[in-house]
């Protein structure tokens, strides 16, 4: 993944609209920075971190934009970030689209949301691990330190007297500025040694906020801009994962759309527990021997009522491959039943064959990976009861 | 998509065990209105269960349920298994009626903090939108499942009603 240059628009990764960072051009970064991009991105993929799923798309944006970028030497500052500024407002849009394949590759009727899903899914299931493990603070920030770190680089050759400056004037105040501290001693040493610098400031545990040009550099406007990007992101998240949200901009539409959402999934689970509650007499309405079957739907989405097995769950729980067989197993009519074309003529093979394992023709009807798992599980619930 | 199945599966397994200690716990029988609020407590105690870690959410649903069943010892005993596991913080819920919020964006955030449970206690704008967020995913699951669970139920209950 070629990342040259394309550094600085990782920043604003996650949020909004981002501004060209100026100076890009006089951003080599060669392979370190390559190497260390590509260390925190694989370890931070491969644990789930919130912050890494959003890295993805700004990473895939980072490769168009560099593209786009080449093309365009920035020769003075505003008109790079006039230029740039157009160019990273195209370009997110088309990177959402490769995360979601990168992460699934399961084909499902709606891709983007099934896959967003699974995404924060894992977020919220991994992340309760890593905060439990770590503490919140040490996983969000070093890789929250990469974007907001790299969201704005100041230009570095005429603003080096006023980086000193705002260094001396940021300092006294937080800690946490120690490390830009660093930052802009090196910078105004050697400007050649940005790959280094862009290293110190990765491993640093702190939220690098830099003030892009012509913007106050207080460091509670820093704080404010940190903190808002970080809401942005997550908005993002949520317009992806609350279907039809994609097209609206701005904040209170997408807040509009979420309370909907909610809204309606509440009102649906009363709707359900009622026509529950309608249908039968006890409370806990044979959910186990229902349920022992009925998870490889679950997970399928595409079945409807299949395989209801009143007496089924004691014979074979055993296998996953079995499993298949129970779904489309049950000896009473299954003519009656609402089966979608797949499952009427694997019945008719079922007929055929006896209660064997012979799973080769089922095996292409549904995608159950946790099936297994699963089996014993509710098996094992309604023993212990 | 496995992930996602996991919540599905945790949120299936703790409803198992909440229906039927709920149903051993009631007199029966009840009728629909009872029933129906005693299934959805269920689910939602399974829901807040099977996501019991560090969202406020799951806490909040929790006390907010264990104040729904108070003369329901057993139910409660499901609480207490959940709330375990918790950390330990005293959640009490205040519905505000009116929302004074100024702009369009602070209207919507306190209608959203009155919709997700606990999110009125939440300060930060950025941590409800991770909560909001973990709280659909959540929803979405439990949906889901009864989603499937009714359809099955329906299927066998055709299937019951023919036979005889």
């Amino acid at each position: 993944m070629d990342l040259t240059g394309g550094f600085g628009a990782r920043s604003g990764g996650g949020g909004g609209p981002y501004r060209e960072p100026i100076g890009l051009e006089s951003l080599h970064l060669g392979d370190e920075f390559r190497q260390l991009a590509t260390t925190t991105l694989t370890p931070d993929n491969a644990g789930g971190s919130f912050t890494a799923l959003l890295e993805l798309p700004p990473t895939q944006a980072v490769e168009l934009l560099h593209f786009t970028d080449s093309s365009s030497s920035s020769q003075a500052a505003a008109a790079t970030t006039g230029i740039g500024g157009g160019d990273i407002i195209i370009t997110p849009p088309p990177p959402p689209p490769p995360p979601l394949h990168s992460f699934g590759g399961t084909t499902l009727t709606f891709p983007s949301n099934s896959a967003l899903m699974e995404r924060a899914a894992r977020f919220s299931v991994i992340a309760t691990e890593q905060q439990q493990n770590n503490g919140n603070n040490n996983n969000e920030t070093p890789t929250s330190s990469v974007p907001s770190n790299s969201s704005d680089r100041v230009k570095t050759e005429p603003p080096e007297t006023d980086s000193t400056m705002e260094n001396q004037s940021l300092c006294p105040n937080q800690t946490n500025r120690s490390g830009k501290r660093k930052d802009f001693d090196k910078k105004v040493k050697s400007s050649t040694k940005k790959n280094k610098i862009s290293e110190e400031t990765e491993k640093l545990p702190y939220v690098h906020v830099r003030a892009r040009r012509g913007q106050a550099t207080d460091s509670h406007s820093l704080a404010e801009r940190a903190r808002r990007e970080k809401i942005n992101a997550r908005m993002k998240l949520l317009q992806e994962l609350v279907p039809g949200c994609d097209k609206i901009q701005g904040t209170a539409l997408v807040l509009d759309e979420i309370i909907n959402h909610v809204q309606s999934l509440q009102r649906q689970v009363e709707m359900l527990s009622m026509r529950l509650a309608a249908v039968n007499p006890r409370i806990d309405f044979n959910l186990d021997t229902i349920l022992a079957s009925e998870n490889g739907s679950l997970m399928d989405g595409s079945f409807s009522g299949t395989a209801m097995q009143l007496a089924w769950p004691h014979q074979a729980i055993e296998t996953e491959q079995s499993f298949h067989h129970r779904q489309l197993q049950p000896p009473p009519p299954p003519q009656q039943w609402p089966f979608d074309g797949l499952n009427q003529p694997v019945w008719g093979r079922e007929e055929d064959q006896a209660h064997g394992n012979d799973h080769s023709n089922l095996m292409a009807v549904s995608e159950n990976v946790m099936v297994g798992s699963a089996n014993l599980h509710p098996n094992q619930v309604k023993m212990e009861l | 998509m496995s992930t996602y199945n996991m919540v599905k599966q945790e949120f299936i397994k703790k409803w198992i065990t909440t229906l039927h200690m709920l149903d051993c716990s009631v007199e029966h029988p009840l009728n629909v209105t009872e029933r129906k609020n005693a299934i959805k407590l269920s689910s939602d105690i399974a829901m807040a269960a099977a996501r019991s870690g560090s969202t406020v959410w799951s806490r909040a649903l929790i006390s907010r349920s264990g104040n729904k069943t108070a003369n329901k010892p057993v139910a409660r005993r499901i609480l207490k298994k959940a709330r375990n596991r918790l950390k330990n913080r005293c959640l009490t819920l205040r519905r505000n009626g009116n929302f004074t919020a100024k702009s369009g964006v602070r209207k919507r955030t306190e209608l959203l903090k009155s919709l997700v449970p606990g999110g009125e206690l939440i300060k930060n704008k950025d941590y409800l939108i991770r909560e909001t967020l973990d709280y659909i995913v959540y929803l979405r699951a439990q949906v889901d499942v009864m989603r499937t669970v009714a359809a099955v139920d329906s299927v066998t209950g055709n299937l019951t009603n023919d036979n005889k």
